[in-house]
This record gives structure tokens, C-alpha cells and sequence, in this order.
């Protein structure tokens, strides 16, 4: 292939960046709405950051009050809602919102005004969840808001579980919209040649995702649909007359395949990093694809290990229990062949790249105590307790969180024009790995020793060590995600330019400019095999370049 | 093979090793030392599934570590192009089937124990019934003797007595929202639920008292729900007896009435 030539950044594009804000009102492209997206999750996730600050604080020696219980109650519920719902989530959704697309070699989402209402109705659930900060508290039970908690009788003094309720059935609708969205644009609008085989990891992944989605979003709201009705209207759905545990099983038939949302997608960011940087093909795509379904089916039965203390039958735990564990098969193919796919491979440990490797190395130990966790027996010592923080932090943490930023850090050029500071990448990637590692790996034994989790403070003296490490790294994560911000404003202003193909990447988005013009590609490349991009330049072929797209 | 087993063996041993350092320091690998039979039950089920689990998280962390230092480009040739595979039927079998014998050996393993430890019992020595309220737990042992042991962090918890060496069936009520009984140097936790009983049991092997906490959010006072069960030798437990009925027949008012006094005098 011939020296990458630097294109110039496409003048019509740019002028959407900075046109006023009605543009970003009314806008109906999806990679404007991915945008937005991502934003909005990455303000989240610093608000949520905060929070845990606070947190860590309160928890750092035992006796504090830098916030008393109730506040404290708030904040964790707040964290892990905002975490949940209105990052990880929301920002997965927006990078796919830009990627899916462009890499099937569609112009859009299959139905851009659905695409627009569904982004939007995003931040009025973050208002609404947020609007219970003004009614006397927010929510105070957790971001699981078991029942008969959040019942009238025990939460006179606010309104702060209803406009939870409200925001996560916003929410769910929000996500099912999105779900059908990238089903029907990945079914219906895919390139020619694009047959089914040939889609992208990432594609697979985000149909698994939405499948899932589409699933498990209603039942949510159902819950939700039901607390609200015991709350006003008076029924007995979930009180201390009704069934509690009932509303534990809607919550969890939503909220473990809710992990898999989360995860699947990063799984799939990671199938297109290995290999672009391994430079060899992925290993075993098929049973790549296979897996993610086999995670998908398996997700959702699985949803009672949240619940081994509640007293079922041993053989309804029994099967539970072995679900769970099979979740670790279709993990493994994935774990097995992403590492095939670099053994004998001249990988370059850039910055997606060392995340890549970050998220195999701690999503692991979160993989691993994920089968303590699903004994039964086991579980009813580690159950709620700071062994359960630990392995969720390394499956969300070291597994999504680390898989976005290895797909923030391999598609930033795309989006913006611009490479992320390969030097403040780095920094960003060891302070994390080791803040990350430095707070939650030790955290296991806190709940090893019998501390449970939620708890606004503690007397026992001999968890105040590790209480205090566990703070003191929790500072780090935090610097570490200041240099990363400080990278993206400081990269998406002046970086280096990208042009089309940094990476020398196997997917179509590279065969477009940087960022792509509106709808996407002049003329679609063939596609020949799942790396059409790569087929193109082995050929010879020139890379289709836009001098001149169409103004928006 | 001899050096395989011995491998084996030596993670075996690394695996007890871990289990016998509790507390170095306050960081413990491993659980308080259990003093009940299902307790102890737990603690071997931790360790057997420590064992395929270490060898596993350091496998797959080698092999990533000789993808950093064998396989990354600097290491290799000027102009070296891999090989370009693009699977392997035989091993993507092989490692699709390892981790399922693995994962159907531990759940096995699992659920041996769980028959064993976790089936509801009879023949119980003792039956206290306990009720988790906001935010304190009642300790009813059904002879008109009640503890209440109401959450606190200014000190000690009024402590739940029972009998060394004595099986007792613990049966869990929850009165308001839910709550959660753990002591961890006993067993592993059980959900007093508003609605239905739950059970749980003990048998003590030793005389001490060791603490434990609310495992379940139940509200602001939920950290102050703190548990601490003593154990007395049989005869030191009847005096104990004896003297609280003896207690009760002196104050003239019904047994159930205190448990109305909680929810406000509890501080958050």
C-alpha cells in the first residue's frame, strides 16, 4: 500500500460541528446522535465519579460522617443508577448509534426520527431521576431498589423511588427504540456483499445487545409499572403484605442480562481492536458469533443467582447455580480466541490496544469470582457483602469500562479527525490499570472479613486499612479519568490529524474520511469477506476517497 | 505426569496455605474460621473451587504476559507478516469443552454441598425464631425469653446466646422490609423476608462470640444492625436460662410488648 496520504478534514462536515445548537436540537444523523450519546454518558459517568469520591470518603476510616446515612443511601443508589443506566449503557449505545452503520455501509439508521426520539428521551430519564434530589431525596435503596424498601410505608418523606420508576420506564422505552432500530438498519441496510457472515464483530455484538435489550427492557418497566401502582394506588404487589421477593425476580430477569448490555458490546469493540493490532484475522469468528449467543440464551436464565439467600429450593438453586457457570464456556471461547488471534502476531501495544489487553487481564479475576459467586453455598457468605462490589467493579470497571475506552481511544480519529495524545494515553491507561486494581482488588477481602456492602459506616476497626488503600487508589481512577478528559478537549481542538486509516483497520469505516461526510460513503466499497477494507488494500485497489461530500 | 500431579499438589497446598493466613494484617484470601459445620462446609467448598481457579487466572495471565513479551511488533523480524489464520476447528473445540467439564466439576462440587448444609433440618436441639425489624434483630426462643438486640455503633450489641455444641434451628422472620442475618464465622446469610419463614441452623463447636452484620439495605440505621452471638457451656447456658425466666416472672408485663419500642428509638 502506498504511504497514507493525510486527507484534508471535509469542509461541509465541519460546518455541522459548529453550527448553532439547533443543529444538535434537531438532527436526525446518527453519528450526530452517537455523539451525543457518548457525551451524555461521559458526563454521567464523571457525575457518578463523584459520587463514588464521596463514597470512598465516607468509607475511608470507620465512625465518619462526611455525610450521614440517608445522603449516603442517595449517593450509592445515585452511583450506581448513573453508572448503570445513564453511562455504561447510554454510551455503548451511542458508539454503536455512530459505528453500526458506517461499518454495515448503510447512509443511517433504518429509522433516523426514531433515532432521534429515543436519544432524547434519554435525558428527560436523567431529569426525571435526578428531579428526586428536589422532592426531599432521591432514591434510597440502592440502584436495585428492592421492595418493600421503596413502598410508601418506608419512604414517606419523598417522592425520590417514583421518579426513579418513571425514569427507568423513559429509560427502558428509550432502549427498546434503539434495540429495534439497530435490528431493523442491521437486518435491511447493509452494504452489498455484507452478508451476515461477513458483519463485523462489533455488528454481531450489538445485535446480541439488542436482541437482548428488546427482551428484557419491558419486564423492567413492568416492575417499575408495579412499584408505582403498589406506591399510589394503593396495591399489594411487592409490600410487606404482598410478595417482596416477586419484585426480585422481575428486577434480576432484567437486570443480569442488563450486565450482558453492558459487556457484549465491549466484547465486540475488543474483536475489532485485537485483531487490527495483532495484524491477523480473528480467530474462529464463528464460534465468536456463536458465543455471543450462547451468552445471550444463557443470560437470561441465569437471573435468581441474585437471590440465593432468600430461601428457594435447593434443586431451583441447584439449576440456577450451574447456569451461571456455563456462562463461563461461551466467556472462555471468547477469552481463548482473542489471545489465538495475537499468538504468532507482530502486535503493536498502542493505546486501544494496551486497553485491550487491561480489560483481558482484570475482566478474568471478574470472571473468576463470578463462579465463587454462583456456588450456592459460597454465595450466601459473599453474598451483598464487598467481595460482591469487588467482582461487579471488575466485571463493569475492568470489563466496560476498560472495552470503552479501547474503543474511545481506536475510533476517536473517526469521529473527530484527530488522534487522542498517544503520551496522555498512556498515562491515562497505567494510572487507571493501577488505581483500578489498587481499589478493588483488595476490596474482595473486606467482604472475605464479613463487611457488607451499602453500609453508611462501620465500627470495626480492623477494616479501616484496606478502607483507607481502597480510597487513597479510588484517587487515582479519579486523576486518571481528569487526564483522560483533558486529552479528549485538548485532541478534538488541535490533535495530530487522523486521515482516513490510522490503524490500517479491516472495517469500512476506515474507508471513509475522517470524521465521514453525512451519509456516510459517496460509493460503498465492495465488501469480499469480514475485512473488506483490508481486502482493498491488499488488492491494490484505491481506497475510495470523498474529495467533496455533499453539503448537509 | 509426576511433575503435573506434583504441580497439582503444590497449588493444593498454595490453595490451604491462603486458607490458614486469615487476617495477616486484616487482609484475609479467605473466610474467618468457620466454628459451625456448615460453615466449615462453605469454607472446603471455597477452597475446592480455589484450586481450578488459580490454575486457570494463571494460565490465561501467563499466556497474555508471552503475547506482551514474545509476540509484540518490536520483538519481531523487520517486516515480519503473520501467519493469517483464521481458526482452528480442534482447538476451539478443546477449549469450547475443557472450561464445561471444569464449570460442570464445580457445580457438581457445589451442589453436594448444598444437599448437605442447606436442606431445611429436623431434629433440632433448639428453635429460636428470629425477627429482623428496622433496626434490630429479636431473638424469641419460644419460652417466653426475647433478646432484643437493637442496632447500635456506639458499642457493643446485646448479645444472642445459645448453647455450645447444641444444633439450633434458627427460623427468620422479617417484620418490615427485608433484612439479612450474617455472621461469617458461622455460615453464610439468610433473608428474613415480611411474608414467609426462612431458615437457617448452627452447632457451635466452641465457646466465644463472634460478630456480624444487616447484609441486606434496610434503611439508614441498615450499617448500625450489627449481630454478635455468644456461646456458654451447656450448664453456664441453663443459669442463663434460668435466670431470665426468673427476670420474667419478676416484671409483670406480657413477653411480646418491647418489640413496639424500635423503629424511633433506634438512631440512624
Amino acid at each position: 500500500m502506498a504511504a497514507t496520504t493525510v486527507l484534508p478534514r471535509p469542509k461541509a462536515y465541519d460546518d455541522t460541528f459548529f453550527r448553532p445548537i439547533s443543529i444538535w436540537l434537531t438532527t436526525t444523523d446518527h453519528k450526530l446522535i452517537g455523539i451525543m450519546y457518548m457525551v451524555t454518558g461521559i458526563l454521567s459517568f464523571v457525575l457518578a465519579g463523584i459520587f463514588a469520591l464521596v463514597i470512598r470518603l465516607q468509607l475511608s476510616q470507620p465512625n465518619l460522617s462526611v455525610v450521614d446515612a440517608e445522603t449516603y443511601n442517595q449517593l450509592i443508589s445515585a452511583h450506581g443508577v448513573t453508572m448503570i443506566f445513564f453511562f455504561v449503557t447510554i454510551f455503548l449505545t451511542g458508539i454503536a448509534n455512530y459505528m453500526v452503520p458506517i461499518m454495515i455501509g448503510a447512509r443511517d439508521m433504518a429509522f433516523p426520527r426514531v433515532n432521534l426520539l429515543g436519544f432524547w428521551l434519554v435525558p428527560v430519564s436523567i431529569l426525571l431521576y435526578y428531579s428526586g434530589f428536589l422532592t426531599g431525596g432521591a432514591l434510597n435503596a440502592g440502584w436495585t431498589g428492592y421492595a418493600p424498601l421503596t413502598e410508601k410505608a418506608y419512604q414517606s418523606h419523598s417522592l425520590g423511588v417514583d421518579f426513579w420508576a418513571l425514569s427507568l420506564i423513559v429509560w427502558a422505552i428509550s432502549g427498546i427504540m434503539a434495540s429495534t432500530n439497530f435490528l431493523t438498519t442491521i437486518v435491511a441496510l447493509r452494504a452489498p456483499g455484507m452478508k451476515l457472515t461477513r458483519l463485523p464483530l462489533f455488528v454481531w455484538a450489538q445485535i446480541s445487545t439488542s436482541i437482548l435489550l428488546l427482551v428484557v427492557g419491558a419486564p423492567l418497566a413492568a416492575a417499575m409499572i408495579l412499584v408505582e401502582f403498589d406506591r399510589q394506588l394503593g396495591t399489594q404487589f411487592f409490600t410487606t403484605q404482598g410478595r417482596p421477593v416477586l419484585y426480585q425476580h422481575l428486577f434480576w430477569f432484567f437486570g443480569h442480562p442488563e450486565v450482558y448490555i453492558m459487556i457484549l458490546p465491549g466484547f465486540g469493540m475488543i474483536s475489532e481492536v485485537v485483531p487490527v493490532f495483532a495484524r491477523k484475522p480473528i480467530f474462529g469468528y464463528m464460534t465468536m458469533v456463536a458465543a455471543l449467543f450462547g451468552i445471550v440464551f444463557l443470560s437470561m436464565t441465569v437471573w435468581a443467582h441474585h437471590m440465593f439467600t432468600v430461601g428457594m429450593n435447593t434443586y431451583v438453586e441447584g439449576f440456577f447455580m450451574l447456569m451461571t457457570m456455563l456462562i463461563a464456556v461461551p466467556t472462555g471461547i471468547k477469552f481463548f480466541n482473542w489471545i489465538a488471534t495475537t499468538w504468532w502476531g507482530s502486535v503493536e501495544f498502542t493505546v486501544p490496544m494496551k486497553f485491550a489487553w487491561g480489560f483481558l487481564a482484570t475482566f478474568l479475576i471478574g470472571g473468576i469470582t463470578g463462579v465463587y459467586l454462583a456456588s450456592v453455598p459460597v454465595d450466601t457468605q459473599l453474598h451483598q457483602s464487598y467481595y460482591v462490589v469487588a467482582h461487579l467493579h471488575y466485571v463493569l470497571f475492568g470489563g466496560s469500562v476498560f472495552t470503552i475506552f479501547a474503543g474511545l481511544y481506536y475510533w476517536f480519529p473517526k469521529i473527530t479527525g484527530h488522534m487522542l495524545s498517544r503520551k496522555l494515553g498512556e498515562w491515562n491507561f497505567w494510572t487507571l490499570f493501577v488505581g483500578f486494581n489498587g481499589t478493588f482488588l483488595i476490596m474482595h477481602t473486606l467482604g472475605l472479613e464479613g463487611m457488607p456492602r451499602r453500609i453508611a459506616t462501620y465500627a470495626n476497626p480492623s477494616w479501616a486499612t484496606t478502607n483507607l488503600i481502597i480510597t487513597v487508589s479510588s484517587f487515582l481512577i479519579a486523576f486518571s479519568v481528569l487526564l483522560f478528559l483533558i486529552n479528549v478537549v485538548r485532541s478534538w481542538n488541535g490533535g495530530e490529524i487522523a486521515g482516513n486509516d490510522p490503524w490500517q483497520g479491516n472495517t469500512l469505516e476506515w474507508a471513509t474520511t475522517s470524521p465521514p461526510p453525512p451519509y456516510n460513503f459517496e460509493r460503498v466499497p465492495p465488501v469480499r469477506s469480514f475485512m473488506p477494507l483490508r481486502d482493498l488494500r491488499e488488492s491494490g485497489e484505491a481506497v475510495v476517497a470523498e474529495p467533496e461530500p455533499a453539503k448537509v | 505426569m509426576a511433575a503435573r500431579a506434583r504441580a497439582l499438589i503444590g497449588l493444593a497446598a498454595a490453595a490451604f496455605l491462603l486458607s490458614s493466613c486469615d487476617g495477616l494484617g486484616g487482609i484475609s484470601p479467605i473466610f474467618p474460621e468457620p466454628v459451625s459445620p456448615n460453615g466449615q462446609g462453605i469454607y472446603n467448598t471455597y477452597i475446592g473451587i480455589s484450586i481450578p481457579a488459580i490454575i486457570i487466572f494463571i494460565g490465561v495471565e501467563v499466556a497474555l504476559l508471552w503475547v506482551i513479551l514474545r509476540y509484540r511488533r518490536s520483538k519481531q523480524p523487520a517486516g515480519y507478516v503473520p501467519p493469517q489464520i483464521h481458526g482452528h476447528t480442534g482447538l476451539e473445540v478443546a477449549w469450547t469443552l475443557a472450561p464445561l467439564v471444569v464449570v460442570l466439576a464445580i457445580a457438581g462440587y457445589s451442589f453436594v454441598e448444598l444437599q448437605k448444609d442447606f436442606q431445611p433440618i429436623t431434629g433440632e436441639e433448639m428453635l429460636v425464631v428470629v425477627r429482623g425489624h428496622q433496626f434490630g434483630w429479636d431473638y424469641d426462643y419460644g419460652n417466653g425469653v426475647v433478646i432484643h438486640q437493637e442496632g447500635t455503633l456506639a458499642g457493643d450489641v446485646t448479645p444472642f446466646v445459645v448453647p455450645v455444641d447444641t444444633l439450633v434451628k434458627l427460623q427468620f422472620q422479617g417484620t418490615d422490609v427485608i433484612h439479612s442475618w450474617w455472621v461469617p464465622a458461622i455460615s453464610g446469610k439468610t433473608d428474613a423476608v415480611p411474608g414467609y419463614d426462612n431458615f437457617s441452623w448452627l452447632k457451635i463447636d466452641r465457646v466465644g462470640s463472634w460478630r456480624g452484620e444487616c447484609a441486606e439495605l434496610c434503611g439508614v440505621g441498615h450499617g448500625t444492625m450489627q449481630i454478635i452471638v455468644r456461646t456458654m457451656s451447656k450448664s453456664d447456658y441453663q443459669q442463663w436460662e434460668q435466670k431470665q425466666l426468673a427476670a420474667l416472672k419478676a416484671s409483670p408485663s406480657p413477653s411480646p410488648s418491647p418489640a413496639k419500642a424500635s423503629p424511633s428509638a433506634s438512631p440512624g
